[in-house]
């Protein structure tokens, strides 16, 4: 993204010069760096985020669009990745040493060192419509690969056909990141579980007779639950980073999508609120996280 | 004078340093070819590494050399196994160069992101005070960034890298968890007895920190590092992949970004987009696997109860 911005507000010819230079005026791109942030900074307060160099819309009202596609996107993947990923990893703990703890774990770290974009463009080869195997196989499923609902159906309503039309073409990218983000959930829940079965207590219960299902539940999840929490909410930065390539190879327009567009047109207001909103989600993440701990753990108390 | 039955040998201190840590060094050893996961991943890391060094002489062209004696776009044939790119390149030459970049831009980069990591660790665990909070909580800052988002715009933003620009990119934004890690160590580090008696014979800060703290927290620093390599690879390839990677050179984000501009799949070229991911996991899930299992050798705390 070398270059000034404001090549890429207005056509490269010489009779759009005055329009040009009211442009650059008007998007303060004539002070120095230093000043332009300290505006930026005094904008802030009043929540006022900018205006964008090439939609000139406010920047909020785009990005609110996008955000909520990629909230769903996301939100959905996690869903997902945190119960299968959970459970997986709690029945390889309890499995330990046994054929699956084995496989599911050079599973997992397969998938954790799978670039989630290629993830995606494989994904994306095996289920579009007349792929290979669809060839082979009349039950093979063919999925929607692009965008986030069909074209035809543009405008969006409220309606059964357009929601379930944006879900059909939500499960791909979300299946992508699901499985993408699944590994590290399930890596770390086994260790932490079985850190918490080498503990005393755990011998204890077993020795005064609790089958091996209520040890599970009443003894070891209780306890390995807290630190997966937090670790969740640490991942959250993780899971965005993905989302980034799973929308880019969807083109499922959120925020990542948004993202490399922003950055081939030098939208930098864009992007600054982009940033922010990365920052923000982690923080919110941690925020909700602590709110899960205190219902988890009666030890954590709010002083 | 008789003779001594067991002599003992006298040796300088700096031989003697080599004596203890060649034996440190044959204990890891045995213990990692005793390790099941950590050979095979091993194995996987010496092939790549051999692949990357030998390619001069293994691949049959060069990364950017167009072919003479097929046309752009042709399919695989047994002088082209992968078929022959847009620009008249032979793909199979195109991955085997590949895994060059790919472990250049990793090991060097974490290596950046590691030497800075270790540093700033360092200093933030050991002086303590307000400086480790303000270190910290930069550190806070830019671990709450999604690190790849934070990646993409800085690398966009320099635009037209070279290799040394990638490296920089990649070990500069990678940073922060590894100071974690190595500040976590230091505290727990310093309070140990061989600090306090260094310092009691009047060692300096530095000499502490150097010869007592930094060999102490390095197996911590070093099986860290190796997954740092992994996840340096990852990164240059979906910057590779988004085109805002090296520009004169082939990797494999690069070949798997020009099979997706041509439609590999549709065109019945699928090697072309499959061969270099296939690379690209492998080495990845070389070094998790060998990354992992160091982790469990060197550092004690996860070792098996």
């Amino acid at each position: 993204m070398p270059g000034s911005a404001d090549l890429a507000i207005i056509p490269r010819d010489p009779k759009y010069q005055g329009f040009r230079q009211y442009q650059i005026a008007q998007f303060g791109l004539d002070k120095t760096p230093l000043e332009q942030f300290v505006i930026y900074l005094q904008k802030l307060f009043t929540l006022d985020w900018g205006v964008s160099y090439f939609y000139k819309k406010p920047v909020i009202g785009i990005l609110a669009v996008d955000l909520s596609w990629t909230l769903l996107l996301v939100g959905t993947a996690t869903i997902f990745t945190v119960l299968i990923g959970m459970a997986i990893g709690a029945y390889a703990a309890v499995r330990r040493g046994k054929p699956f703890d084995y496989l599911s774990t050079g599973f997992a770290i397969f998938f954790y060192g799978m670039p989630i974009f290629w993830l995606g463009l494989m994904l994306q080869t095996a289920f579009k419509r007349r792929s290979p195997f669809a060839a082979w196989f009349s039950w093979w499923p063919q999925l929607p690969v692009q965008g986030y609902y069909n074209n035809d159906l543009i405008p969006w309503q409220w309606d059964w056909t357009h929601v379930s039309d944006a879900g059909f073409h939500l499960i791909l990218p979300a299946a992508t990141l699901a499985l993408g983000t699944l590994a590290g959930i399930s890596l770390v829940m086994r260790s932490s579980l079985i850190d918490v079965m080498t503990e005393d207590f755990v011998t204890t219960a077993k020795a005064k007779g609790l089958s091996e299902a209520a040890v599970l539940r009443r003894h070891i999840l209780p306890n390995g639950l807290p630190p997966m929490v937090s670790l969740i909410a640490l991942d959250v930065a993780f899971i965005l980073g993905g989302a980034y390539q799973v929308e880019y190879v969807f083109n499922y327009k959120g925020i990542g999508y948004r993202t490399i567009e922003a950055i081939g047109n030098l939208d930098f207001p864009l992007l600054q609120f982009i940033i922010v909103i990365g920052g923000a989600a982690v923080v919110i993440a941690n925020l909700i996280s602590d709110f899960v701990l205190l219902l988890l753990d009666p030890r954590i108390k709010i002083t | 004078m008789g003779e001594v039955a067991h002599p003992v040998r006298i040796v300088s201190p700096f031989r003697a340093r080599t004596i203890v840590l060649a034996r440190r060094f044959r204990g890891v050893a045995t213990q990692v070819l005793h390790n099941r996961s950590a050979v095979l991943g091993l194995g996987i890391l010496i092939f790549f590494f051999v692949l990357a060094v030998a390619a001069p002489w293994i691949a049959p062209y060069g990364p950017l050399e167009p072919v003479t004696d097929a046309a752009p776009l042709s399919h695989a044939s047994p002088s082209h196994p992968f078929g022959v790119n847009l620009l008249g390149r032979d793909i199979y030459s195109q991955v085997i160069w590949g895994s060059q970049v790919s472990l250049i831009v990793g090991v060097m980069s974490a290596f950046v992101a590691i030497v800075i990591g270790t540093g700033v660790g360092l200093i933030s665990g050991f002086v303590g005070g307000w400086l480790d909070e303000v270190i910290m909580r930069f550190n806070d800052v830019v671990l709450s960034i999604p690190f790849l988002v934070l990646m993409i715009v800085v690398a966009a933003r320099i635009g037209n890298l070279d290799l040394w620009g990638i490296i920089f990119v990649i070990g500069f934004t990678g940073w922060s968890v590894t100071a974690r890690v190595v500040r976590g160590q230091v505290l727990s580090l310093k309070e140990r007895m061989f600090v306090e008696r260094g310092r009691m014979i009047g060692s300096s800060n530095a000499h502490i920190v150097i010869r007592h703290i930094l060999p102490n927290a390095f197996p911590v620093v070093f099986a860290n590092g190796i997954l740092t390599i992994a996840i340096s690879i990852l990164s240059e390839s979906v910057l590779a992949f988004l085109n805002l990677s090296v520009r004169n050179n082939v990797s494999w984000g690069r070949v798997i970004a020009e099979a997706v501009r041509n439609d590999a799949i549709t065109n019945g070229m699928p090697e072309w987009m499959i061969a270099p991911g296939l690379c690209l996991v492998v080495l990845v899930f070389g070094f998790y696997l060998f990354g992992y299992a160091l982790d469990e050798i060197l550092n004690p705390r996860l070792r098996r109860r």
